[in-house]
C-alpha cells in the first residue's frame, strides 16, 4: 500500500468526517447478520464480516467475533464491496490541457478534494475513483486511484501514478491523419531522443575517465543505453520510457471502430499491449473482433447504448454495448455517466441495466467491483469482500440492483466514512415538509390524549355510579365540565396528565379555560393558509 | 354478427330477446365500442396478451391473467380468458403489464433540426467547459456544429410558441406540430403512449396544447385538437424566446422583463377579456387582442381549461392569488418548490402536474435559476397531502424519461401504486380522456406496455408497446 505513512492522517480525517462522538475508533468491527455479496459471484444469505485494523479478516456464515470487536447488527441489510469508478475525469480542474502530448502531467496536480463529485460518489457507494485525463488529447498524463474522502489529494490516494492516458480517437476539431501520424511521431521522437541521450551519456562517461569516444556512433549509442536511468531522462520523456519498458499501464480511449486496429497496433509495436486497458466509446464495439483478438480488458463507455439511425431507411438501430462485449468473452468494467440521467450516475444502476438486457447478475456486479480493481492493479486488496482485502465495505438497505436501495453506511479502510443517518444534505433533499410532519405528530398525540381522557372519564363515572346518593351533585357538575373539557381538548395544544383527579381539574380549569380558548383560536388562525412560511 | 343484425331487424323492440341472442350468438362478451366519429379503427384480428401480472392502473392487479383486445379496444381482462379463433397470442415470460403511460406536460420537440440529445428532447445545450464529451467519431463532436443560430434569432429547438405577443391563447400547438417527428418515436419507445403536448414557457399566456397518441395510425393520433391554455408565472417568459436572447434592454428586447410586469400582463389580459365581453374597449399598454379575449372568456367560464407553470413557491402563491382574483380553476405545472406551500395548494384544491425529477437542473431550466431548490421528495409530499398529482417527464427521454421518472419517484418515497396512478389514471382524468384511456378496462383503448419484469424497476425494461391494440414498439431480443 503506497501511503502507509498517511494512514493515521486519513484515520483522523475520517473520524472528523463521520463526526462520531466516540472517544476512540474501534479497531475491530463485526458486521453481523446481513446478506453478504462478496463481489466474486458468491453470496451468503446471512453472515458476518469481520474487520480488524482496516482489513477484512473473516467473512462467512458463522464467524468467531473477538471479544473486543464492536458488533454492528446488519440484519435485513446487504453487505457489498465499495464500488470502483474505473475512468473518471470529474473532480478535476480541467480534464485536458490544450497541448496534445503531455506525458509529464499528473492528475495529482488537478484533483479538487472539495468537489461535490466526491461527496456524491461517497453517497452512492463509490469508494474508489480512478481519476484520469479526459479523451481530448493525444497522450495525456498520469492517473491516480483515490477514495472520495480526504482533505488533500495525498490523503485521498489509494494508488498514485496508475496509468498513462492515451487517446486513439482525434480530439474535437482535429483530423485522423494528423492524429495517427502524431502518435507515431511521439514514439519515433522518443527513440531519437534516447539515442541522442545514450550517445551523450557515453561521451560523458568517457570524459570522466579522461578518455575520448573511439567507437563508431552506433556502438557508442549502444553502450550508452546502459547508462540511461529515470533520473537522467527529462520530464517530457520519462513516463514514455516507463511505458515502453513495461513499467507503466496505458489506458487507451478508442472512440470509433476505425480506431481499434491502429490502437492495438500502436500498443503492440511499442511494447505496452500487455499493460493496456481499452476504454471504448462511440461505435468501437463494432470492431469487437479486433478487441477480442487483442485480449485486453475493456471499460465500456458511459452511454451503454449506441444508437444509429440508418441514413437511407431512417430506421433506428439500438445496440446495448455491454452485451456485445460480454458475448465476445471480454472482461469489462462499467462507468457511471456523470452527465447522464439521475440514475446513470450510480454504477449499480448501470449494472442493473446490464441485467435488464440479459447479462448475468454476477457478471454485471463484477463489472463494478472486481474487474475495475483488477484493471487498476489493486485486485489483490480491493474490489471484493474477501479475507485479506482492505475493508471498503458498503451496508446497503437492499439489493444493489434494486433502485430503491440506499447506502446506509460506508467503511473505508475499516473506518466508518459515511453514515446516512448523519447525511444532512440527503435529509434535506428527502424530507417531507417539516411542518406537515410536525402537525401530523401533534394530531396523533391529540387523538391519543382524547382517548385516554375518555377512558379515564368512563372508569371514574363507573366508580361514581356505585355511590350515587353521596355524589349526585358533583356528578352533574362533572358532566358539564366534561363537555367543556371535550370542546377545549379540540383547540388546545398543551398536553395533560391523565392521572389528574376530577376535583383538581375543576378549579384551575374554570379560570384558565377562556384564556386558553383565545390562545387556541389565535393559533388556529395563524395556521390557516396564509402560510407560516412567509 | 349477421345473426345479431337479423335479430335487430325482426325483434327491434324486444330487449330481452336481443340480449339473450347476443349471448347465444357471440362466444365472448365484447363491450360495444362507443361510436367515435374521428377514429376509424380497423377490424384487425383479436389479440390476446398473457402476463404474469397485469396492473389495471386503478389499484387492481390481476395475476396470471390475460387481456383480450378486439378492434383496438380492451374487450376483457381477467384470469380466465378464452382465446378466440384467429387470435394472435402474445405471451412473454415473466411479463408484467401496465397501461400505456400518459405524460400530462410533455415538451415534444416538433422541429428536429439538431441531432437529438440522448436524454433530452431538445433544449438549450449549455456549452460544456469540458471538451471531453464522447461521440461517434470525434471526441467532443457534439452538437457544437449545429449551435444555436442566434444571429437569425431562431433557435432550432424548443420553440413551440408564438412570439408576436405575450398573450396568444388563440394559437394552437397542433398547428405547429409534425406528427412524424423523431421525438414521438423516442417517447413511445419509452412507453409513453399519450402526451399532452405543451407549448414552452416563453409566453405569459401561451397557446393551447394538444393531446395526442405518440404512435399509431395517423387518423387515430389526435385525441384533443385543442386543450388547455398554458400560462407561465415566473421570469421565464422574459428570458426565453427569440427576442430576449440578445441580452439587456434594447428596442428588440421584449417588455416587460420582471415578475411584476409579467404578472401584470396576465392580469391585464383577463381584465381586457372581461372588458371586451361587456362591450367596452380596453386601452393602455399590453392590451391583449380581441381574439385572445375570446379564448380567455371561455377560460373564465370554465369551458377551456387553464394550466399555469410556476416553479418558485412565490410564483405558485402568485398564481393562486391571480386565480383568486378572477375565480379561475387551473392546474399547476412543474411546481418545483411545491414542498414549500403544500398547505396553500391543498386548501385551494389545485391539481398538479409535477416534474420532472432531476439531480440538478439543466438546459432551459437552468437558465433562470428557478429550479435550483428542487427536492427529491416533493412528489411524495404532494401525494401524501392528498393533492391530485400527475408525474411528467417534460422534455426528458430514455433513461430520464417518464418510465424512469416513476422509478425515481418510488425511490424518493412515493408508493408503487400511487406512482403508477400518477402516470396513467390521474393524467387521463386531468386530460378528460379517462373514458378512453388510463386503465386496462373493457371498453377503453388498448394502450399497453409489456415489461420484462416489475414495472419501473431498474432491472426491468420495456419489451412491447401497444397503441390502439397494435404493436408499435417491439424491443424484444
Amino acid at each position: 500500500m503506497a501511503n502507509k505513512s498517511y494512514m493515521p492522517a486519513v484515520a483522523l480525517l475520517l473520524f472528523s468526517v463521520a463526526s462520531s462522538a466516540t472517544a476512540a475508533l474501534p479497531a475491530k468491527v463485526a458486521l453481523q447478520g446481513g446478506r453478504i455479496i462478496t463481489g466474486t459471484g458468491g453470496e451468503i444469505a446471512e453472515g458476518t464480516l469481520l474487520i480488524e485494523h482496516g482489513k477484512i479478516t473473516a467473512v462467512g456464515k458463522s464467524v468467531d467475533i473477538p471479544y473486543d470487536a464492536m458488533v454492528v447488527d446488519v440484519k435485513g441489510k446487504v453487505l457489498f464491496p465499495g464500488m470502483i469508478a474505473p475512468h473518471s475525469s470529474s473532480g478535476m480542474d480541467r480534464s485536458n490541457e490544450n497541448r496534445q502530448v503531455t506525458p509529464y502531467l499528473d492528475v495529482y496536480d488537478s484533483i479538487d478534494p472539495s468537489s461535490m463529485f466526491f461527496e456524491e460518489s461517497l453517497r452512492c457507494g463509490v469508494l474508489g475513483i480512478h481519476v484520469i485525463h479526459g479523451d481530448n488529447c493525444l497522450i495525456g498524463g498520469l492517473s491516480r486511484l483515490v477514495h472520495p474522502i480526504g482533505m488533500t489529494p495525498d490523503e485521498m490516494t489509494i494508488q498514485p501514478r496508475v496509468a498513462l492516458k492515451i487517446s486513439a480517437t482525434p480530439a474535437y476539431g482535429r483530423g485522423r491523419m494528423s492524429h495517427r501520424s502524431q502518435l507515431r511521431e511521439v514514439f519515433a521522437e522518443l527513440e531519437f531522443y534516447l539515442e541522442n541521450l545514450a550517445e551523450k551519456l557515453y561521451e560523458d562517461e568517457l570524459k570522466k575517465q579522461d578518455k575520448k569516444v573511439d567507437v563508431p556512433p552506433e556502438e557508442a549509442r549502444k553502450r550508452g543505453r546502459e547508462h540511461i536511468n529515470d533520473e537522467r531522462i527529462d520530464d517530457e520523456h520519462r513516463n514514455l520510457v516507463k511505458l515502453t519498458e513495461g513499467r507503466l499501464d496505458a489506458w487507451i480511449y478508442i472512440g470509433a471502430a476505425t480506431d481499434v486496429a491502429p490502437a492495438v497496433d500502436m500498443a503492440r509495436k511499442n511494447g505496452f499491449l500487455d499493460r493496456s486497458v481499452f476504454v471504448i466509446g462511440g461505435d468501437a464495439h463494432r470492431a469487437v473482433d479486433a478487441l477480442k483478438e487483442a485480449g485486453r480488458p475493456v471499460v465500456i463507455g458511459e452511454q451503454l447504448t449506441f444508437q444509429r439511425r440508418d441514413p437511407i431507411t431512417d430506421k433506428l438501430h439500438e445496440t446495448f454495448v455491454p452485451k456485445v462485449i460480454h458475448e465476445a468473452g471480454l472482461q469489462f468494467a462499467l462507468q457511471a455517466n456523470p452527465e447522464g440521467s439521475l440514475a446513470e450516475r450510480m454504477p449499480n444502476y448501470q449494472a442493473a441495466r446490464c441485467v435488464r438486457h440479459g447479462i448475468p447478475r454476477a457478471v454485471a456486479l463484477k463489472a463494478i467491483t472486481v474487474n475495475p480493481a483488477n484493471m487498476l492493479g489493486v485486485g489483490d486488496r480491493l474490489g471484493s469482500l474477501e479475507v485479506g482485502k482492505t475493508a471498503n465495505v458498503l451496508i446497503l438497505s437492499g439489493d444493489p440492483l434494486d433502485f430503491n436501495s440506499w447506502v446506509e453506511k460506508a467503511y473505508v479502510k475499516g473506518i466508518l466514512a459515511y453514515d446516512r443517518e448523519k447525511d444532512v444534505r440527503l435529509k434535506e433533499l428527502l424530507s417531507l415538509p417539516e411542518r406537515t410532519a410536525k402537525r401530523e405528530k401533534e394530531k396523533k398525540e391529540e387523538e391519543e390524549r382524547k382517548k385516554k381522557e375518555a377512558e379515564a372519564k368512563k372508569s371514574k363515572e363507573k366508580d361514581k355510579a356505585a355511590d350515587k346518593d353521596a355524589e349526585k351533585d358533583s356528578d352533574e357538575a362533572d358532566k358539564k365540565d366534561g363537555e367543556k373539557k371535550n370542546k377545549d381538548a379540540e383547540k388546545k395544544d398543551a398536553k395533560k396528565k391523565p392521572s389528574e383527579t376530577e376535583e383538581d381539574k375543576k378549579k384551575p380549569k374554570k379560570k384558565g379555560k377562556k384564556k386558553k380558548n383565545k390562545r387556541a383560536k389565535k393559533q388556529s388562525t395563524e395556521q390557516t393558509p396564509a402560510g407560516e412560511e412567509q | 354478427m349477421i345473426d345479431l343484425l337479423h335479430c335487430l331487424k325482426t325483434h327491434g323492440g324486444r330487449l330481452s330477446f336481443l340480449t339473450w341472442s347476443m349471448a347465444a350468438s357471440l362466444l365472448l362478451t365484447i363491450a360495444l365500442p362507443p361510436v367515435s366519429t374521428a377514429s376509424a379503427v380497423e377490424t384487425a384480428s383479436p389479440v390476446v396478451v398473457k402476463a404474469k401480472t397485469i396492473f389495471i392502473g386503478n389499484g387492481q392487479v390481476v395475476q396470471n391473467g390475460a387481456i383480450l383486445i378486439q378492434d383496438g379496444r380492451i374487450a376483457k381482462v381477467g384470469r380466465e380468458t378464452a382465446v378466440p379463433p384467429k387470435a394472435t397470442v402474445i405471451e412473454i415470460e415473466q411479463a408484467e403489464i401496465t397501461p400505456g403511460l400518459i405524460d400530462a406536460n410533455a415538451r415534444v420537440s416538433t422541429i428536429d433540426l439538431v441531432p437529438p440529445s440522448r436524454t433530452r428532447a431538445t433544449g438549450v445545450e449549455e456549452p460544456s467547459q469540458d471538451q471531453s464529451k464522447r461521440s461517434d467519431s470525434h471526441v467532443g463532436d457534439d452538437d457544437h456544429e449545429e449551435e444555436h443560430s442566434a444571429a437569425s434569432g431562431v433557435f432550432p429547438s424548443d420553440i413551440v410558441n408564438e412570439q408576436g405577443s405575450e398573450v396568444v391563447p388563440h394559437t394552437r400547438v397542433i398547428d405547429g406540430m409534425d406528427l412524424t417527428c423523431v421525438d414521438f418515436q423516442r417517447l413511445v419507445r419509452g412507453g409513453v403512449t399519450t402526451v399532452h403536448a405543451s407549448p414552452d414557457s416563453s409566453s405569459v399566456i401561451g397557446p393551447r396544447a394538444a393531446v395526442l397518441h405518440t404512435a399509431g395510425r395517423r387518423g387515430d393520433r389526435v385525441l384533443r385538437k385543442v386543450g388547455a391554455v398554458k400560462a407561465t408565472i415566473g421570469i421565464e417568459p422574459s428570458v426565453s424566446g427569440t427576442h430576449n436572447h440578445r441580452g439587456g434592454a434594447s428596442i428588440y428586447a421584449r417588455r416587460p422583463n420582471s415578475r411584476m410586469g409579467l404578472t401584470w400582463v396576465f392580469r391585464k389580459a383577463f381584465h381586457d377579456a372581461i372588458q371586451r365581453g361587456e362591450g367596452l374597449e380596453p386601452y393602455g399598454a399590453d392590451t391583449a387582442s380581441p381574439e385572445a379575449g375570446v379564448v380567455l372568456r371561455q377560460v373564465l367560464a370554465g369551458e377551456v381549461p387553464l394550466r399555469i407553470q410556476a416553479r418558485l413557491h412565490q410564483d405558485i402563491i402568485t398564481a393562486l392569488r391571480l386565480a383568486g382574483e378572477f375565480d379561475l380553476d387551473f392546474t399547476l405545472e412543474e411546481a418545483t418548490e411545491a414542498y414549500r406551500c403544500i398547505k396553500e395548494l391543498k386548501a385551494a384544491e389545485v391539481p398538479v402536474v409535477f416534474g420532472p425529477i432531476y439531480e440538478a437542473p439543466s438546459g432551459f431550466r437552468a437558465v433562470t435559476g428557478e429550479a435550483d431548490q428542487s427536492r427529491y421528495s416533493t412528489f411524495a409530499a404532494l401525494l401524501n397531502a392528498g393533492i391530485e398529482t400527475s408525474l411528467s417527464a417534460g422534455e426528458f427521454r430514455e433513461e430520464d424519461g417518464l418510465a424512469r421518472q416513476a422509478m425515481y419517484a418510488i425511490r424518493f418515497g412515493a408508493s408503487f401504486e400511487d406512482t403508477l396512478k400518477a402516470v396513467t389514471q390521474t393524467p387521463a382524468r386531468m386530460l378528460g380522456i379517462d373514458k378512453e384511456l388510463g386503465t386496462i378496462e373493457p371498453g377503453k383503448r388498448a394502450d399497453l406496455i409489456v415489461w420484462s419484469g416489475r414495472p419501473f424497476a431498474a432491472v426491468s425494461r420495456i419489451v412491447l408497446v401497444m397503441v390502439d391494440g397494435r404493436v408499435v414498439v417491439d424491443r424484444g431480443e
